[in-house]
């Protein structure tokens, strides 16, 4: 070592100093040529006032749901200070709570299982295999599925409760359950005996595809045994419009 | 000299730093869902099915309120609430599949090779056009029914297995749970291009009778 340490720290310097622009420099190649890439497929102009529709429909639909889930609330107290003035106003309420139960009206909460989907994190997929490495709509059915079959006894998909009318749903890569918005990572919170139901999770027969796209695409799937899980009441709406009992 | 080559290798690496930066960022964008990544057509399906849940809730919260003010009147006049507390255990025992029910609607005749997701699928795409009531065969589909495959390649609903052809049949305005079920690129559309052997016949019926749930609820 001949040189001595002044020259050395001043050359270092100056690469530092070159090394801001630089960076930046790198940054404005690489956003350019990916403005000029995508541009074309961007409908720019419609999107945004699109986006802002959604959202305001979103959240008047939370309103919505406030509303009506206070007016329920209001029905049975009237009907419940109602009923204790008869037998049968009272045989007639204890029906009524049972129906509201199995119809996932009510919240639940107990031991079961929790089953964690997301879209593949951080990991390089080639674009061939983007759409093995998100979560489609066919995911959550078939874990919703799965977990029926291993006798849950109440089901929630991010707070969102499964009922006999639920649908999910997808639109380009959004998935609706119950319609409302939802994106990744999904927690499906499932209410119900947990030895049955990691049976029927871990049963090599049951959910192969997801399985193999965990291992090779590192699709997010975990399931694992949870204590005091919550699911909350159904809070859409009841329709029976066309449907007449006989 | 020694220099120059010392900001060239620096400017190499920091162009190389600048390009991972913005290719970490946008590779986090593919798989990050957010709505500014649809198409105009995909938002507005999405605005349209939003759209219709809203009116859906406003319904339902008009009728609920009708049904309070109903409930207090009775009160009031001394007569308790049994009327309100009979219609809505009709009404819930319809929703949870406890009470057989007629209506219009469609049904779904399938004859061939055909497996339990598919008609998982089937009965979520019928839920997700309003299908009120399901059946598949004589069983009514339930909150909590499941399909599965049996060995012999059939399809067991609820572990009972039925044998096909399989008759799908759904209450609801059958006008929209038609076209929803047959437009182009619909389900029925994918399945004919799945199961390429297989007859699928979808009908609008003005009367249709389904069953209650075999197992009322487990």
């Amino acid at each position: 070592m001949t040189a001595s340490p002044a020259p050395q720290k001043r050359r270092l310097s100056h690469s530092l100093v070159l090394l801001v622009p630089a960076v930046l420099f790198g940054l404005l190649v690489t956003l350019q040529w990916r403005t000029q890439a995508e541009r074309s497929e961007l409908s720019v102009r419609y999107n945004a006032p699109l986006i802002d529709a959604a959202n305001a429909l979103q959240n008047e639909q939370n309103d919505l749901k406030t509303q009506l889930a206070e007016l329920r609330r209001r029905l049975d107290e009237i009907q419940r200070n109602a009923s204790s003035q008869s037998g049968a106003a009272r045989e007639l309420q204890t029906r009524l709570d049972q129906l509201k139960a199995s119809a996932g009206l009510t919240p639940e909460s107990g031991d079961g299982v929790i089953v964690q989907l997301d879209d593949a994190r951080n990991v390089s997929v080639s674009a061939r295999d983007v759409d093995k490495s998100i979560c489609h709509a066919t995911d959550l059915t078939d874990i919703i599925n799965t977990a029926w079959k291993g006798g849950a006894q109440a089901i929630a998909v991010n707070d969102e409760r499964v009922v006999n009318s639920s649908s999910v749903y997808c639109v380009g890569s959004t998935i609706m359950v119950n319609g409302t918005l939802m994106s990744p990572p999904f927690n499906i919170a499932a209410i119900g005996p947990q030895n049955s139901m990691l049976g029927a999770f871990d049963d090599p027969n049951q959910l192969q595809d997801i399985k193999q796209r965990r291992d090779v695409q590192g699709l997010g799937f975990r399931v694992s045994r949870a204590s005091a899980v919550h699911v909350p009441a159904y809070s859409g709406a009841l329709n029976v419009r066309f449907a007449e009992p006989h | 000299m020694r220099t120059n080559r010392g900001a060239i290798w620096v400017s190499v690496i920091a162009l190389f730093l600048g390009f991972a930066a913005v290719t970490q960022v946008h590779s986090q964008d593919v798989f990050s869902r957010s709505l500014n990544l649809e198409t105009p057509s995909s938002l507005t399906t999405l605005i349209a099915n939003l759209s219709e849940t809203n009116n859906e809730l406003r319904n339902e919260i008009f009728d609920v309120r009708r049904d309070v003010a109903d409930a207090q009147d009775s009160v009031s006049s001394g007569k308790g609430t049994l009327t309100e507390a009979e219609r809505q255990v009709a009404q819930l025992r319809v929703f949870s599949a406890q009470s057989a029910v007629a209506g219009p609607g469609i049904a779904v005749r399938i004859e061939g090779q055909f497996d339990e997701r598919a008609l998982s699928d089937l009965v979520n795409e019928l839920r997700n056009a309003g299908a009120e009531a399901i059946a598949v065969n004589d069983m009514r589909v339930g909150p909590k029914s499941f399909f599965t495959g049996t060995a012999d390649h059939s399809i067991a609903v609820d572990g009972r297995p039925l044998r096909g052809p399989w008759m799908v049949r759904a209450i609801g305005s059958p006008d929209v749970v038609y076209v929803a079920m047959t437009r182009t690129g619909g389900i029925i559309g994918q399945f004919e291009l799945i199961y390429r052997t297989t007859r699928f016949a979808v009908t609008k019926e003005t009367a249709l009778d389904l069953p209650a749930q075999l197992v009322a609820s487990r």
